[in-house]
């Protein structure tokens, strides 16, 4: 039997793990397709590897908060260090899901325009570095100290919106996903 | 796969927290019969030979023989049965005002130091009625492996008898303070009964034993104030009272230290999460599919495709497409007001032939 504790470290290594694989992968896609670095036979690979390890950090995640919400002392989210969290971790799942999406509605075309290469390169490296606050904060809720601490992030603070305004986002964000899914439909045979 | 393959279990080696729990702790597998092996450990009780109704008294369980895992971590329950359900002191009328780790809870847990094989707890209990009460204890532990589980073999009986006149008391739904903030002086209010006077004694963690300056504000009502805690410590303390009957001394009462709470409006955060993803990813995927759009929208201009191959030197002007010529004579004066060439290009043939603007004059 697993305690809630050690399969949120488990789930949480499975996620840091691929979605900093995935962080780096879409770093060398970004530089492969503006042209930075001219190695055109790297472009399949990196493009596999950074959306392979993106998927796999995105089956994994649920898990992660799940167990993080059940193993945190107390009930529920009784520390600013919780909140930020939860806040970030859905950052990063929003930024991921918003690429994979992407990649499996477009195929390879999110690499074709200068303007979607950079839109898909920073939302897949935003996912990755939203995963690694979260673990570094999670460091500093269990240990007190975190490798990030350098940077003096302030983990304390939470920028909490109004319902009305997380509300009105919620609304615009399932709108803009459902016309994004539609405009990404590929074109019917009449067409 | 490995996710998959896991067990998402309720075992807590790490201990499950104080709280108010029965003897099967929810289903545990310490309590699961068909899972569990017998806790090598005694466990003894004792309390005061006297116990009134309506008066805290202290039940003190002393465990001998402990061998524990390697996290050293115990759980003792206070039971008034051993059924497994409806066995907490509340389901036989006991309420139970504080215990030593601090709270108020039947359930304790304590975390030993490798070696240590003997503990105690207690707790401050207060029964409303006059009777006898059989008093179990039961512990949760783990070893190599395997959960263990222990239970007072034989019920510790406790009597309640009735208060005797004028005997100095507390007040009889008088509850103690169990949890203080840091850095906070604690002003400890006692109701009382039949009672002249108050003399307030308090003791840290291993400390000397201290009093603390009592007021009364009538009625029965004390007040007495505990120095602050700079750390999150527990500090214990009780009250001698004296009237016309004989002198009594109340349980230890046990307060803890911690810090002061934070509280958040969870249905805020939850929601602004859920937001927060689906906006990234709506915006991440209708930029996408915008760009597509006006990518798929240029790729209808087939010019480059005509001209591949064709040189420009084969590449000559029209002599009847010349666009000047197709412009309408522009009025004295040059544009007309308001016009710009663009305009004057589509549409200087209507104003020339006065069929837009009313025309030259």
């Amino acid at each position: 039997m697993t305690s809630s504790e050690t399969f949120h470290v488990v789930s949480t290594e499975l996620v840091v793990g691929s979605f900093s694989v995935s962080g780096l992968s879409f770093v060398f896609c970004l530089f492969l397709h503006l042209g930075w670095l001219k190695k055109d036979d790297w472009k399949p690979l990196f493009d596999h590897v950074a959306h392979f390890t993106l998927a796999f950090g995105l089956i994994a995640t649920p898990f992660a908060i799940l167990s993080g919400l059940s193993s945190a002392p107390g009930d529920g989210l009784g520390s600013p260090l919780l909140v930020n969290k939860m806040l970030l971790s859905m950052t990063g799942m929003g930024f991921a899901i918003g690429v994979f999406v992407s990649r499996f509605r477009l195929g390879k075309k999110v690499w074709q325009t200068g303007k979607s290469t950079v839109v898909h390169g920073i939302a897949g490296i935003a996912a990755c570095e939203s995963m690694l606050l979260t673990a570094s904060i999670g460091g500093t809720f269990t240990r007190g100290e975190s490798l990030l601490d350098a940077f003096q992030l302030p983990y304390d603070d939470v920028l909490l919106f109004p319902l009305a305004i997380s509300g009105t986002a919620l609304i615009l964000g399932v709108g803009m996903l459902v016309l994004g899914w539609l405009r990404t439909s590929p074109p019917s045979s009449v067409h | 796969m490995f996710l998959l393959g896991s067990t998402y279990g309720a075992a807590e080696p790490g201990g499950n927290g104080d709280a108010t729990r029965d003897m099967q702790c929810g289903g545990a597998c310490h309590g699961d019969a068909a899972l569990n092996e017998t806790s090598t450990a005694s466990l003894q009780f004792s309390s005061s030979e006297t116990v009134y109704a309506g008066i805290p008294t202290t039940l003190t369980l002393t465990a001998t023989n402990l061998s524990l895992s390697s996290t050293g971590v115990v759980g003792f329950f206070l039971l008034t049965d051993t059924t497994g359900h409806s066995d907490t002191p509340r389901d036989a009328g006991w309420e139970v005002l504080s215990d030593s780790n601090g709270g108020a809870v039947n359930y304790l847990e304590q975390t030993l130091v490798n070696g240590q094989t003997e503990t105690s707890v207690s707790w401050v209990v207060r029964a409303a009625d006059i009777g006898s009460t059989q008093f179990y204890a039961a512990l949760h532990h783990g070893g190599s492996s395997t959960p263990f589980f222990g239970v007072t073999p034989t019920a510790f009986e406790v009597s309640v008898r009735e208060v005797p006149e004028n005997l100095p008391r507390l007040a009889a739904d008088f509850t103690p303070q169990s949890k203080r903030i840091l850095d906070v002086p604690t002003e400890v209010l006692l109701q009382t009964e039949h009672t002249d006077a108050v003399l307030i004694q308090w003791k840290a963690d291993g400390g000397a034993l201290m009093s603390a300056e009592v007021n009364s504000t009538g009625d029965g009502t004390w007040s007495a104030q505990l120095p602050a805690a700079l750390q999150p410590t527990t500090l214990q303390w009780r009250a001698v009272l004296q009237g016309e009957g004989p002198e009594q001394t109340t349980p230890w009462f046990t307060l803890s230290a911690e810090e002061a709470g934070w509280e958040v409006d969870e249905l805020a955060v939850y929601f602004q999460a859920v937001a927060l993803l689906f906006l990234l990813a709506g915006t991440i995927l209708a930029l996408q599919s915008r760009f597509m759009l006006q990518d798929d929208a240029s790729k209808y201009d087939q010019t480059s495709s005509l001209l591949e191959g064709v040189s420009p030197e084969h590449m000559t002007p029209n002599p009847d497409s010349n666009e000047d010529s197709d412009l309408a004579p522009l009025p004295e004066g040059g544009l007309p007001d308001g016009w710009n060439e663009d305009q004057w290009r589509w549409y200087g043939h209507d104003y020339v032939a006065g069929k837009y603007g009313g025309g030259p004059e």
